[in-house]
């Protein structure tokens, strides 16, 4: 039984070298060939002076050396931070600077985005392709230098399964991202229940749609490389053409399918689906947030033969409840549950009054087992605060994760997502901290209040708008505040929306009134 | 209808506009839109609705790809073929 997550790549390389592990933009790795150049790369990296725990950001555009340098970190011992490569150089900085990475993995164009951020800590720098003409930073190599590294074996390595293997991070609500750190038994523990689960095989065809950033790509990779399957990443562009990503979907032959719902609701709306088109497609699984009754409802009837399941779950516990759709049931459907625990992984609501809500009763959904994160890099006290002893268990000390998310059981056990007690958001299935933009508006000088609302929205989930008080009326524009954010916050949680006002609407106790305004929005938004 | 000048004005037009809503100044012609993130999965529908409404011509599902909407050049050779070749079609819808 593998306990750390390279294990699944060599054991797969050692029975299946030959096969194609994974396809991206028209390049391919055989199995074999991933497990060599990910050899090299963990030498290269111990050799750089890279020792068990270093981080290792990735810092470039989904390619099939995206896979080599996950496997290689790993292999190397170190922890890997996908970083988004469409983020502003202040955030990617901060991400740098916040867990101190040491060895970064680029290209020369996300390269040259950082060129003026200050990052003591990283003491190397790869790219993914030669050295160009022109000025390099110090202790740059290029990949051709891989080549001079044994492929044959990894280097020495003494891990657990408790060790970190990498981390994510997302949307903080003080105003900077928070680093989630995930173990090789918190991703092994989703990878062995998907693998029972979906029963993905060697003849597998599994789609990467999701970020590398995005703890759906942890299905997409782990699993296509246990079952010795292929592994296909979407291009990029492909995410805003419905009828050219269904043309890939049929080319590519593609079995096991799983994103955001915004992306099948695209597909459904502007990709002619249809089953002739997809035959070989058997799985469809979607995540990270709530997929729109409607649209659902016609991709199961358009797709006859294909399995749907909702799959649940925030970053710190990967997935850790599921529903399998039923056809007969869904026509009389209107909500999907969030279904029922995963394998090794235990999920029950608190109620307001510190108990186990009963079926039908709302409460906080809290999940234990060795899905749950260790916690947040360098964060101590939000650790503390989201991670909580079990109460409910008295005979020994174990973590609680707090979701934040408000549940309801029902009579079956399955639970029902009813929305969150914080002001977190989801938009295209991005977890958004609402405070997090409003304190990239008030980062602005010109800006003396900033509240940002989520408008909600059939194909996307919520569309974001802000209401902005600036210390000058008339001083500042909507395009102005928006290209600021831009340079602080990612695309997706750019206002697409901003109202300037004089003064924000405040409650009694003079905190900024959020019911008021978000009943001023949905006129706006009209 | 639109001469070509004025064409590539209104395409140039409304995708500043988005542009400026993603934080990005400039777009060049053959800046790629899709890359820079200044269309995305729902910029790109809000592009067609407009090229439908005020160019007057009929999009296609099937014509929403790459090849025709990575550019502000591709998008203005995409329509004008449009104009071209299928005028008598697109003014029917």
């Amino acid at each position: 039984m593998p306990y750390i997550l390279q294990q699944l790549l060599t054991e797969s390389a050692g029975r299946h070298g030959g096969r194609t592990a994974v396809w991206a933009r028209g390049r391919t790795l055989s199995y074999r060939e991933l497990d060599e150049r990910s050899n090299q790369l963990a030498h290269f990296l111990r050799q750089r002076g890279i020792r068990k725990g270093d981080r290792v950001g990735l810092f470039f555009p989904k390619a099939v050396e995206s896979v080599i340098a996950m496997f290689g970190a790993l292999k190397a011992g170190a922890v890997y931070v996908p970083l988004d490569p469409n983020q502003p150089a202040e955030r990617i900085t901060y991400i740098i600077n916040n867990c101190g990475i040491k060895g970064l993995i680029t290209s020369a164009d996300r390269l040259r985005l950082l060129e003026h951020s200050s990052t003591p800590s990283v003491e190397f720098t790869l790219l993914t392709h030669e050295l160009s003409n022109g000025s390099v930073r110090p202790n740059t190599f290029a990949w051709s230098a891989l080549a001079n590294f044994p492929a044959e074996n990894s280097p020495e390595l003494q891990a657990t399964t408790t060790d970190l293997a990498y981390i994510l991070y997302t949307s903080g609500s003080t105003g900077r991202p928070k680093g989630v750190m995930l173990s090789h038994q918190n991703a092994l523990t989703f990878v062995e229940w998907c693998a029972e689960m979906f029963e993905i095989g060697a003849s597998d065809r599994v789609s990467n749609h999701a970020p590398l950033h995005f703890d759906l790509s942890v299905f997409d990779v782990y699993n296509s490389i246990k079952a010795a399957a292929t592994l296909y990443m979407v291009p990029d562009e492909l995410a805003v053409f419905p009828a050219s990503l269904a043309n890939w979907i049929e080319e590519k032959q593609i079995t096991v399918w799983y994103s955001v719902p915004s992306a099948l609701v695209h597909l459904v709306l502007h990709g002619n689906v249809n089953g002739d088109r997809f035959r070989n497609l058997r799985l469809i699984l979607f995540a990270g947030e709530v997929f729109p009754q409607k649209y659902l409802k016609q991709l199961v009837e358009l797709l006859p033969v294909v399995e749907f399941y909702n799959l649940y779950g925030p970053t710190e516990t990967n997935v850790c409840t599921y529903y399998r759709v039923d056809r007969s049931l869904l026509r009389a459907m209107d909500r999907l549950p969030i279904g029922r625990a995963c394998a090794n992984t235990e999920v029950f609501a608190v109620d307001e009054h510190d108990r186990i809500a009963g079926i039908g009763e709302v409460g906080e959904l809290y999940v234990r087992g060795p899905a749950v994160t260790p916690g947040y890099w360098g964060d101590p006290e939000k650790t503390a605060r989201m991670c909580v002893s079990n109460r409910f268990q008295p005979n020994f000390e174990e973590k609680l994760y707090r979701t934040g998310d408000l549940v309801s059981p029902d009579e079956n056990g399955d639970y029902y997502f009813l929305g969150r007690r914080d002001s977190q958001i989801k938009s295209r299935g991005y977890r958004i901290e609402l405070g997090e933009i409003e304190a990239a508006l008030l980062s602005h000088a010109g800006v003396c209040e900033a509240a940002a609302v989520a408008i909600p929205d059939e194909e996307i989930g919520n569309r974001i708008k802000a209401f902005v008080a600036p210390h000058d009326p008339g001083s500042l524009t909507a395009v102005e505040l928006q290209r600021h954010c831009a340079t602080r916050v990612p695309r997706y949680m750019i206002p697409e929306l901003i109202e300037l006002c004089e003064g924000l609407p405040k409650t009694s106790t003079g905190k900024i009134d959020r019911v008021r305004l978000a009943q001023t929005k949905s006129q706006a938004a009209d | 209808m639109s001469t070509g000048l004025d064409l590539k004005a209104e395409i140039r037009r409304f995708v500043v506009e988005n542009a400026q809503m993603k934080g990005v100044t400039e777009v060049p012609d053959d800046m790629s839109l899709t890359d820079s993130g200044i269309v995305d999965s729902l910029g790109i529908f809000r592009l067609v609705s407009f090229l439908e409404e005020n160019v007057g011509v009929h999009i296609g599902d099937d014509e929403i790809i790459l090849d025709n909407f990575q550019t502000i050049a591709d998008i203005e050779r995409f329509v004008s073929s449009k104009l071209n070749g299928k005028g008598e079609k697109a003014a029917s819808m």
